[in-house]
């Protein structure tokens, strides 16, 4: 089992790579070069930071066109995590309007409420989706630890389980070979590793 | 619904943990001792986070860096560290070696712009502003330096400055165990618009639960050592989650034992 952590220089992947370990994957790959990418069996979009620096890195390491023939032609999976799974949207509302990858048919903006923070943060419960291969054998309503002031919005059926922060938002999405989860299934202990797991064994 | 979190604090200097009281020090243990008394990786499933703080005069201590490394690889919770953060590269250092968040103390106050630099690279939520209160005044680099500046007005700046959230210390309350400063803290986050962790004299699973009703407060912590060894901080937990319902999250160590390794025993593709 190899599985590529994709490195565009944002984010920290330290406990990515610790929660894969302890699953103990033997092939744990930390890269952004061509040949890992095409022979991973699976990947994982890592991300923190905002959505134009990272689109931008990811275009400067010439990914853009690889991950797109991996994930829509080959039918790889892949795990965005946090703004991974923001990337993977059309497009992002974050400072300016930018283009993502593509690969759901979904768009980025902000939490607007005003009568709460715009800053999600903390452990908040997810409501399993009922066909969800990413949350299967969790419990109906699964804690994961969130940080993030944007969310993903979609009129599509992209597998949705949700989340509750001044309205129902987008708390993990999965399609086909594709998955997003806008929390961080590696810092979430016992639920974010079953996640995990789930996502090598059912994608 | 946002669970609230409850926080240990690990204090850490020159190769030891230290029991803090009233900021005054005492050693404990190196990591072995923490490693023995304080099984981390079993223990994480009391709680939502940790903090640890180097509070070594000197500067630069590599091996900070690697006791934190060592606790990122055992714990898959959120990890914040800090402690004597004067420059970009210590923040740099901190987030390499496994941070997901900084505790910064006296840039806010020094170099603001700093902090400015820290939160447009990182993010406010990744940025938590230590606040140290003693006799209703702020105390700066370890509670040796009082600054003219009114608590609430010192709130009001860091604030502005888009810190992620605040912990606020009650110095006089710091290791004793005595519970904590409701006074002093319901005085200062009324009105805060960011998420608050309390600190400073919680000795028991009561006191944490006085914490976490309490509305405006989005984590407890203590870094009492004596007080939580063992497994007396799962105990406390489990008596929280009883009494108050849904506050905290309840972590399932079972099922992660069960997928320790899990993947070593099959063979896929």
């Amino acid at each position: 089992m190899k599985v590529v952590i994709v490195d565009y220089g944002m984010g920290n992947i330290e406990s990515v790579k610790g929660a894969l370990k302890y699953l103990g994957v033997d092939k744990i790959i930390l890269s952004n070069k061509l040949e890992d990418i095409r022979s991973a069996d699976k990947l994982i979009l890592p991300g923190v930071g905002s959505f134009p620096s990272a689109m931008k890195n990811i275009k400067n390491f010439a990914l853009i066109e690889p991950l797109k023939a991996e994930v829509n032609d080959f039918k790889k999976p892949i795990l965005g995590i946090c703004l991974g799974m923001q990337l993977m949207c059309k497009s992002s509302n974050e400072g300016i309007k930018t283009e993502g990858l593509g690969f759901i048919d979904g768009d980025v903006e902000g939490f607007l409420d005003t009568k709460l923070n715009t800053l999600h943060v903390g452990f908040d419960q997810v409501k399993k989706n009922d066909n969800s291969r990413l949350l299967h054998n969790l419990d109906e309503t699964a804690d994961f630890y969130f940080v993030h002031s944007y969310k993903v919005l979609s009129n599509s059926d992209i597998g949705q389980s949700m989340c509750d922060y001044g309205g129902d938002f987008i708390a993990c999405y999965e399609k086909d070979n594709i998955a997003g989860v806008q929390f961080h299934p590696e810092l979430s202990q016992s639920n974010g590793m079953k996640l995990i797991s789930n996502f090598i064994e059912y994608f | 619904m946002l669970r609230k979190r409850l926080i240990f604090v690990l204090i850490y200097c020159d190769g030891f943990f230290m029991q803090s009281r009233n900021f005054s020090l005492q050693k404990v243990g190196g990591i072995e001792w923490i490693e023995e008394n304080y099984d981390l990786r079993n223990i994480s499933f009391a709680l939502d986070e940790i903090v640890v703080l180097n509070v070594s005069k000197n500067k630069r201590s590599e091996e900070f860096y690697e006791v934190l490394k060592r606790i990122a690889e055992d714990v898959f919770i959120p990890i914040s560290a800090g402690g004597g953060i004067r420059s970009f590269i210590d923040v740099v250092r901190l987030f390499e070696s496994g941070a997901d968040k900084v505790v910064i103390n006296k840039i806010l106050y020094s170099n603001p712009n700093l902090v400015k630099k820290i939160i447009n690279t990182y993010g406010s939520q990744s940025v938590i502003a230590s606040v140290d209160i003693k006799d209703k005044k702020v105390l700066l680099d370890s509670a040796t330096l009082e600054i003219d500046v009114e608590p609430k007005d010192y709130f009001k700046n860091i604030i502005r400055m888009k810190v992620g959230e605040i912990l606020l210390n009650s110095v006089e309350r710091d290791g004793t165990g005595f519970g904590y400063d409701f006074e002093m803290i319901n005085s200062l986050i009324s009105s805060c618009s960011v998420p608050v962790i309390i600190s400073g004299g919680a000795g028991n699973g009561k006191h944490l639960l006085e914490g976490l009703l309490l509305d405006n407060v989005s984590a407890v912590s203590t870094a009492n050592l004596f007080n939580f060894v063992g497994d007396s901080l799962s105990v406390a937990r489990k008596e929280i989650i009883k009494s108050s319902g849904e506050l905290l999250v309840s972590w399932d160590s079972r099922l992660m034992g069960r997928l320790n390794n899990k993947f070593q025993k099959h063979i896929y593709g």
